[in-house]
């Protein structure tokens, strides 16, 4: 490990899609992620939160490079796996990440049994002999309380329900017991009444393990089961970062401000009560807006908003905003 | 993709194969056919088939020539001939051979007497005698007389020669100087004068009316008797016989116009058929299958590749092509499935195949084995093909007869394999020996029958397995 003691650090990282509309034409480039920097150091929990198309998904899946970065730089335990060649080196960065999908039907071979699926990662890492692998699998199963370990592990994906399914994924994404676990949307195509239940195993396992987690979620309530961090993603911006309980209490940003008021509360005395959500939709990402993303949306805009890109200014401790208000 | 997350195991299709008649239907041909298959290969090595539709060694001269299959007397309400063969070297009933030897010379004479039972209700397709007699050719040769002896005792005589061969072989049926020594004894004695329609059989066969003038004739049934009376001239010769009366039905599925079996072919046709017709099927299906999955895989330059070498693919014509390497270099068999495989592993099959491919490989469950460092080669094998490959495997199995047709109509093109007997090669002897013109309709409808119940087996499992595949197209 670097002696700066992060396990993860991103500096200035960006993907942008190629698209081509021809041949001949020029092509274009969607900027889904343009310019994010952050550190995580072992064992923190990090709530990555935005509406759609602000990208967030793309952020955790170019983290594990699941996309190619197109700049920037990504370090993982002092080495930079950007842009790994090396199979050996790749194979090792693969074992220390985890990856939890959205959709745990999708995210599930349909023809493989529930023990092959968790074997397939100890099988590719060739991790112990057959039986060593049995106990793993079993053990992994317990630790996701899906028991009787002997009744889940021959059946197939389509006879368990999402959550069990979703246990079944984070089970295999923590197989390897890797040090950085990307969720994507982890509970976002679940029943609500399984939702916190696989967000306390998450949590749980998480600090057992001193796991480094980044969340991904456009769900604001559910970050406070779950992450010390928050980071606030706007049109391929981090647009502000902080400890979960100061973002939330204390927001900055115009936008956090906007997200955290269009929280629905259960509230009776609320019915009335006017959301004040801000108009228009997220900009373009082929072509954004100069200065500020949020800014033409923005109810306090200025004209340097329109015009320059806010840079990142440290408020509080920790607490990052980028926004012309706070400089 | 509708059924995502739909489970194949063996066990459960075939449960499902049973709960549909076609399904059982299919299973129950496919099963006789495979057993078919085994115990032809088991009794007849292909060496020896190959043998045996040679004719090597004549072995096929005792058979009558264009008989029908003996089950064709269920259709035309007659006790149709079967091959009478009597020989005077076997002791048996109806046998009697007798040699006196005439004292103080070397002359031996012969008589022998065969007799057999004849009550078909119709007339045999040919009487040949085969000689086997024992002489030494450079002194003189046994004199031979034959008589022929009719039920009712009226004796003819056929025929007085000296022998010019000890293995020499008499055709009654098509001797003409037999003929006229029939006829010309029918004028004399009976004072019947025969139609030129009526045949050396007829005559011997038949009831000497005077209805023989207008060519009509009918079978006298009871104990026939061949007469032979042998002079030898040197010590230690002797004179024996083997006369075979042909029949018009020979077996299970008859012969053709080289006295062969046809059952021969008709068995072998199975083995040959099943065997080309699955070897292509899968072959194809699993290089394109493979083929399809690189290119949607790993897209870019090597699908770029793959696409523009389908398409040329798709525009060779593939039938004229196979029948020109045919004709050019007389393929056998399964140099011709070599070819067939070459020339379709880049079809048609592969577009469809690969637009599928590029829609797998965005699965989440795809992305997450790359996610756990699952190789390239591992995702393709074990992530995508089993994902793909039951919706294939009806138009695997349906695409069989195509190939067990494609065979086939190579060989009736004359273009098939020159050696094993095939269902092909035998509507192509039947196509050039003008079968349907002459009235073999077996000859024709045996070994179409066996394309048509193998095309049907493969096509019923097909459209069975598609139901199981496809619930859209499942019956309510």
């Amino acid at each position: 490990m670097s002696g700066n003691g992060y396990l993860l650090e991103v500096k200035d990282l960006r993907k942008w899609f190629e698209v081509r509309r021809g041949i001949f034409s020029k092509p274009l480039w969607l900027k889904a992620v343009d310019g994010v920097s952050f550190e995580l150091r072992p064992g923190e929990a990090v709530s990555l939160v935005g509406e759609s198309g602000s990208g967030k998904t793309t952020l955790g899946k170019t983290i594990l490079l699941l996309h190619e970065p197109t700049d920037g730089k990504i370090i993982f335990k002092g080495e930079d796996v950007t842009h790994l060649k090396d199979k050996k080196k790749l194979m090792w960065y693969r074992r220390e990440t985890g990856l939890v999908q959205q959709d745990p039907f999708g995210a599930m071979p349909s023809f493989m049994t529930i023990y092959r699926i968790l074997e397939e990662p100890l099988i590719i890492h060739k991790v112990g002999d057959k039986k060593e692998r049995e106990e793993i699998i079993y053990k992994a199963l317990e630790e996701v309380r899906l028991t009787p370990v002997e009744d889940f592990a021959p059946k197939y994906p389509h006879m368990l329900s999402g959550g069990q399914l979703q246990r079944v994924a984070i089970a295999r994404a923590l197989i390897l017991r890797p040090s950085l676990v990307v969720a994507d949307e982890p509970v976002s195509m679940l029943d609500a009444s399984v939702r916190v239940e696989i967000l306390n195993l998450m949590r749980e396992m998480q600090e057992s393990r001193n796991i480094t987690f980044i969340y991904i979620t456009h769900d604001l309530s559910t970050t406070r089961y779950f992450s010390e961090w928050i980071f606030i993603m706007y049109a391929g911006h981090i647009v502000e970062r902080g400890p979960t309980q100061r973002v939330i209490r204390n927001p900055l940003h115009p936008y956090t401000k906007a997200l955290l008021a269009a929280i629905p509360d259960p509230d009776p005395e609320n019915r009335k009560r006017f959301r004040d959500v801000p108009p228009g939709e997220p900009p373009s990402l082929i072509a954004p807006p100069p200065g500020c993303r949020f800014a033409p949306r923005c109810p306090v805009a200025m004209d340097k908003c329109k015009k320059e890109e806010p840079p990142e200014v440290e408020v509080e401790h920790n607490h990052f905003v980028k926004c012309w208000l706070y400089v | 993709m509708s059924e995502v997350g739909m489970e194949y195991s063996l066990k459960g299709v075939m449960r499902e194969l049973l709960s549909y008649k076609s399904g059982v239907a299919s299973l129950l041909i496919l099963i006789f056919l495979i057993g078919l298959s085994i115990y032809t290969v088991t009794t007849i090595p292909p060496q020896k088939a190959i043998a045996m539709w040679r004719g090597e060694n004549n072995m096929w001269i005792e058979n009558p020539r264009n008989a029908a299959p003996e089950w064709i007397e269920y259709f035309v309400h007659k006790h149709l001939p079967r091959t009478i063969k009597v020989d005077s070297r076997e002791k048996s009933f109806g046998i009697v051979k007798a040699k006196t030897p005439i004292p103080e010379t070397n002359i031996t004479q012969i008589h022998i007497e065969m007799s057999f039972t004849y009550d078909y209700d119709d007339f045999p397709s040919e009487v040949n005698i085969f000689f086997h007699a024992k002489y030494n050719a450079s002194e003189n040769a046994p004199l031979v007389r034959l008589y022929w002896v009719k039920p009712d005792g009226t004796k003819i005589p056929i025929k007085e020669f000296n022998m010019r061969d000890p293995n020499q072989i008499l055709y009654l049926s098509v001797d003409q100087s037999i003929y006229a020594g029939i006829t010309s004894w029918l004028m004399k004695e009976k004072h019947i004068k025969a139609a030129k329609t009526v045949t050396t059989q007829q005559i011997l066969f038949g009831k000497l009316t005077p209805s023989l003038s207008q060519g009509k004739v009918e079978v006298e049934k009871g104990t026939y008797k061949l007469v032979v009376d042998a002079t030898t001239y040197n010590k230690g010769d002797d004179v024996d016989l083997k006369l075979v009366v042909y029949g018009t039905v020979y077996g299970i599925a008859g012969t053709d116009h080289l006295r062969r079996p046809l059952i021969i072919a008709l068995l072998w046709g199975t083995p040959v058929a099943l065997a080309f017709g699955l070897t292509a099927s899968l072959a194809i299906s699993i290089i394109q299958l493979f083929i399809a999955t690189i290119s949607g895989w790993y897209a870019g330059i090597v699908d770029s590749i793959i696409q523009r070498i389908t398409e040329i693919y798709m525009i060779i014509p593939f039938l004229p092509f196979l029948i020109m390497m045919a004709a050019f270099y007389k393929l056998d068999i399964w140099t011709i499935l070599a070819v067939v495989i070459v020339l379709s592993i880049f079809g048609a099959g592969i577009k469809s195949t690969r637009a599928l491919v590029m829609q797998i490989k965005e699965y989440p469950y795809v992305e997450a084995a790359k996610a756990y460092g699952a190789s390239d080669a591992r995702i393709i094998t074990f992530y995508i093909i089993p994902k793909i490959l039951p919706p294939l495997v009806p138009g695997l199995i349906g695409s069989v007869p195509g190939f067990v047709f494609l065979e086939a109509a190579l060989s009736l093109l004359g273009l098939g394999d020159p050696y094993l007997p095939t269902w092909g090669k035998m509507i192509n002897d039947a196509y050039n020996n003008g079968a349907l013109y002459k009235g073999y309709y077996y000859w024709i409808l045996e070994p179409s029958f066996m394309l048509i119940l193998t095309a049907l087996a493969f096509a019923m499992l097909g459209f069975a397995l598609d139901k199981i595949v496809n619930p859209r197209l499942r019956e309510m």
